[in-house]
């Protein structure tokens, strides 16, 4: 039994585990990189330790170095977080070597979700629908592919074997291009796994991303909480999710066997600890095993608003050999939760990332409203790590309720110093389709314009035009105070040059 | 002082009257105009009404972001729009476009090579950062000239990659 638990993550993830910790009465220990010194989870961990530079290869994924800070500091678990090393079957079984409790699933069960072709067989085995595809059979060259891609029929993906969150993924919509776009995924995969394998899979089209949040315990019991709507999603990376799904809606039976499927798929591979199954939906309501997280979710906070179950502790929990604190029965589902992903992103410069410090922060708050983040004012958002910096959950009686909740709060959020993409979830808030639940995974890029968007009020323009006279008044007055003053050193006009320069 | 303020095509008259007055039309507006914790975010109170928004200058005006839309918004004064009017208010796209890096980030690719002619929308170079691969295109037709990166490059915000003549 441990009490002290090394978080091997940044970000908000990190300080939602040392939350979790922290009221379980447990001791912290942080890990950063040189680029974190300041960052919250380096702030609040009870202990904390250097890593190395900022890149993650020499920092966040040194499990080597983490292992030995571990062992070092005493800590007798590691909560490994999403990403990094969460989904990294050696890390696991180093843990264990070590004698360190790792709060996640068995190494082999990582090892047989995580290889997607393995995943695939195995949960098809046990009867759980799978895409065609050719994952199965293992890392193919180009011409194979080229060769197979016919049989499967068009459009379809490429995907990258180790990928997710959309990486190395292009899609193919005839045999011309698929040359050129598999040499773009293979490189893209290379960059980012260090391993340019890819493999095919058929395109579903309007097909909906639904997912199974899994708990499951090391004396064999596993439920399922529900279901999360993540279809909003741009470049496959997932926007905002939201739990109900409104597609499922009142579709109680079709919940039911997605959750009964989810919970086959984790106990085929003896799945311990929290999991999730993701499913591909079409419009006739057949679903499709995609593949399984074997780890926390970036969107586990929409399922613990609808559940009131804080899963973080029940994965603590888990790790510690205690059994779930729920039966299947004790799981209830009340009203509904939307989280919208905050990122350092300008949504009207086609996403561009956006770096810089965040000089001024007020975050939404109220009823109903929950923030995780990791930054605050004085904070550098650097190139090196992920553009989430926040995720914005409410929860409402209703889907309506939650929506304008999230209206509501999206409006009071206010970060200067960087950009985001708060507009866009506006602008999402206000889309009909939205409104309507009426979207699928491509939906942002085919039918939605940031340009074009719905809503915004009538006067707002002249608001908007005031406004900027007012600011480029003020700035010309500036100007004309800086060019009358005369004790200068030299002439006004190298001055005015100066100050002109400064404000570009 | 006057100005016209220009934003989706409309002209709106705007005049300064002091600092807590302006004038549109024939309305005489009083307002209340302060930058909230440093720029670039902004309250205004407008006949008792309260906005906030963020304002950052851009090319040639200004960008208001207001309840969740971005306005662009091209300021005046009436001279400067005198001026312009006689010379013409046609700008031809002419002069070198420098691309520049938008933020830090590794040159994975330079998929052009100098002297070679592209299109508006073409790609010209692929910049890697926060994991993401980011494609740079080109605002406009023209010709590549002076590549100053190659890939494997680390560059900081704002360097120079290329320039299209």
């Amino acid at each position: 039994m441990f009490n002290k638990v090394l978080i091997a993550n940044r970000g908000e993830i990190a300080v939602r585990i040392l939350r979790a910790c922290r009221e379980l009465g447990l001791e912290t220990v942080a890990v950063y990189s040189e680029a974190d010194r300041q960052a919250l989870h380096v702030r609040y961990a009870d202990e904390a330790y250097l890593l190395g530079p900022a890149p993650s290869r020499e920092s966040y994924l040194r499990g080597d170095k983490i292992i030995e800070i571990a062992k070092k500091c005493g800590a007798g678990a590691i909560h490994p977080g999403y990403g990094f090393l969460a989904e990294r079957e050696d890390f696991a079984e180093a843990c264990a070597e070590a004698g360190i409790v790792f709060i996640g699933p068995k190494p082999s069960a990582i090892a047989a979700m995580g290889d997607k072709a393995v995943a695939r067989a195995t949960v098809a085995k046990s009867g759980v629908p799978v895409v065609p595809g050719t994952e199965d059979v293992g890392d193919l060259s180009d011409e194979e592919l080229l060769a197979l891609a016919p049989k499967i029929g068009f459009p379809l993906l490429i995907k990258a074997t180790a990928g997710g969150g959309g990486k190395g993924m292009r899609e193919v919509r005839s045999l011309e291009e698929m040359p050129t776009l598999l040499q773009s995924a293979r490189r893209e995969a290379e960059a980012a796994f260090g391993d340019g394998n890819v493999y095919l899979e058929k395109l579903i089209e309007g097909a909906r991303h639904i997912e199974i949040q899994i708990l499951a315990d090391q004396h064999g019991n596993v439920i399922h909480l529900g279901e999360r709507e993540c279809s909003l999603q741009r470049r496959h990376q997932k926007l905002i999710e939201e739990s109900p799904s409104p597609f499922i809606g009142t579709d109680e039976d079709l919940r039911q066997r997605m959750g009964e499927v989810a919970v086959r798929a984790a106990q085929a591979v003896e799945y311990v600890n929290a999991g999730t199954i993701e499913f591909l939906v079409d419009k006739d309501k057949n679903f499709y095993f995609l593949e399984m997280n074997t780890r926390l979710q970036v969107e586990h906070p929409v399922t613990e608003m609808v559940t009131g179950i804080d899963i973080v502790k029940e994965q603590i929990r888990i790790a510690r050999g205690r059994q779930l604190s729920y039966t299947q029965e004790d799981v209830s589902f009340k009203g509904h939760a939307i989280e919208c992903r905050i990122n350092a992103e300008d949504p009207f410069n086609n996403f561009m990332p956006s770096t810089g410090r965040i000089t001024h922060s007020v975050l939404p708050t109220g009823p109903g409203v929950r923030v995780d983040t990791s930054v605050y004012p004085g904070f550098e958002i650097t190139p090196y790590y992920d553009p989430l910096i926040a995720k914005l959950i409410v929860w409402g009686e209703t889907r309506g309720q939650a929506i304008l909740r999230m209206r509501r709060a999206l409006e009071e959020y206010r970060i200067v110093g960087i950009r985001t993409n708060i507009p866009f979830h506006q602008m999402m808030m206000d889309s009909t389709r939205f409104i309507a639940g009426q979207y699928d995974t491509r939906f942002v890029e085919e039918r939605f314009d940031i340009e074009k968007a719905e809503g915004g009020s009538d006067e707002a323009p002249q608001i908007a035009a005031i406004m900027a006279t007012l600011a480029a008044h003020q700035q010309t007055q500036r100007a004309a105070h800086v060019v009358r003053r005369a004790e200068r050193d030299t002439s006004n006009w190298k001055w005015l040059g100066r100050w002109e320069r400064l404000q570009r | 002082m006057k100005y016209i303020a220009t934003t989706d095509e409309k002209e709106i008259g705007i005049e300064i009257v002091d600092e807590h007055h302006v004038r549109i039309g024939d309305r005489l507006i009083a307002v209340d105009f302060v930058a909230l914790s440093d720029q670039p975010l902004y309250s205004l109170i407008v006949d008792g009404k309260s906005y906030e928004a963020y304002i950052y200058p851009e090319e040639g005006g200004w960008q208001v972001l207001l309840m969740g839309r971005l306005y662009h918004v091209h300021v005046e004064d009436e001279r400067e729009k005198r001026l312009r009017a006689a010379a013409g208010s046609k700008v031809a796209e002419t002069g070198e476009f420098h691309l520049k890096a938008p933020m830090p980030g590794l040159v994975v690719s330079v998929p052009v090579s100098e002297g070679q002619s592209v299109e508006k929308g073409d790609v010209l170079v692929i910049l890697e950062s926060m994991k993401m691969q980011n494609e740079l295109k080109s605002p406009r037709a023209g010709t590549v000239s002076r590549i100053r990166v190659k890939p494997g490059d680390s560059v900081e915000q704002r360097q120079t990659l290329l320039s299209v003549v």
